[in-house]
């Protein structure tokens, strides 16, 4: 579960850097984009490609741990912005809507991989408090125990061998 | 130290401590635990591909998902044939030895494919190739969904 933990941790790093290195490039693609068309061509042409994005749910085991499994269903146009008129459009555009859908996609990896980062966290937490209440509390409370057993019955015994001498101290008299 | 008493033997007939089954006995229980996320049966590569929503029924009731694009990459690497051979999830089985584990593999398409993620060849003996830790992080990193951990007592002697 660490290995998986530390592995899921290093990709989280690197999805988050890859999606901040997306989000930059698309963010400067639009801004050409958008110094191309003007604001209200560019507006006028994205109105329409707002479409709906479909993401498969389920759910794997790792080491016993249930975690999300996300994944963006593959659409005729990738998640991305492509409705627009092509005619109308420049390659900028093109460019800006292909790092979109680059962008979608890593935004569902990284919530995936951020979700499976925070259960695997917890569930080391919670062994982790499992086995510090084993070893501090609960073994050293049945080693009490077993000590505080042994005691007795050897208590026990002491009485019985003292009983015995002295029933047999009473039967060599009688 | 107290002697224990005569009527309650200490030994099994098996020579096992009564202190050693209760133990096994917990270890087992245990063992049930990690490994309810198990898969009950296994799937073609085939059959899933032409699912619309790839999954397998877990031994807690509840489903292991397969990422279609991770089913289309292993589809990428093998042949039609070795798809209709290919059991999903692959069982990596780890054991008392924490060192490394080994891949249950039942034909030679388990065989070709962890091949080919880790880039080298890779030999099945008694059905089960083992693998290193660093290697079965290279292999869990690439292919998730498509390979499943399982607990066993065994030691991979």
């Amino acid at each position: 579960m660490t290995m998986e933990f530390l592995q899921t941790a290093r990709e989280t790093v690197e999805a988050k850097r890859k999606l901040l290195d997306e989000f930059s490039n698309l963010y400067k693609a639009l801004s050409v984009a958008s110094g191309y068309h003007g604001y209200i061509a560019l507006d006028k042409e994205l109105i329409a490609t707002e479409s709906e994005l479909k993401i498969t749910a389920g759910s794997r085991s790792i080491a016993g741990v249930r975690v999300p499994s996300l994944e963006l269903q593959d659409s005729p146009n990738k998640g991305g912005m492509k409705r627009y008129n092509p005619v109308d459009t420049s390659s900028w555009l093109d460019h800006a809507a292909q790092l979109s859908g680059e962008c979608l996609r890593a935004i569902v990896e990284l919530a995936e991989l951020q979700r499976n980062f925070e259960l695997l966290a917890m569930e080391i937490n919670r062994t982790k408090r499992i086995t510090n209440a084993l070893e501090y509390i609960i073994i050293p409370g049945l080693q009490a125990t077993i000590n505080y057993l042994n005691m007795k019955f050897e208590e026990r015994d002491r009485e019985e061998k003292a009983r015995l001498k002295r029933v047999k101290v009473l039967v060599v008299r009688g | 130290m107290p002697k224990p008493l005569e009527n309650e033997p200490s030994q099994t007939q098996s020579g096992q401590s009564l202190c050693e089954k209760m133990l096994q006995e917990c270890l087992r229980g245990e063992l049930r635990v990690v490994n309810a996320g198990v898969p009950q049966s296994q799937k073609r590569l085939s059959t899933l591909l032409n699912e619309q929503y790839p999954y397998v029924l877990c031994n807690d009731g509840s489903t292991h998902f397969f990422k279609r694009s991770e089913l289309q990459y292993l589809a990428s690497l093998l042949e039609p044939e070795e798809q209709e051979a290919l059991p999903l999830p692959i069982l990596i089985e780890l054991g008392a030895n924490q060192n490394e584990a080994t891949v249950i593999c039942g034909g030679n398409a388990e065989e070709k494919i962890i091949s080919i993620m880790l880039n080298m060849p890779v030999v099945c003996q008694e059905r089960r190739i083992r693998l290193y830790k660093p290697q079965l992080a290279l292999l869990r990193r690439k292919l998730k969904t498509a390979t499943v951990y399982i607990f066993s007592p065994r030691t991979n002697a």
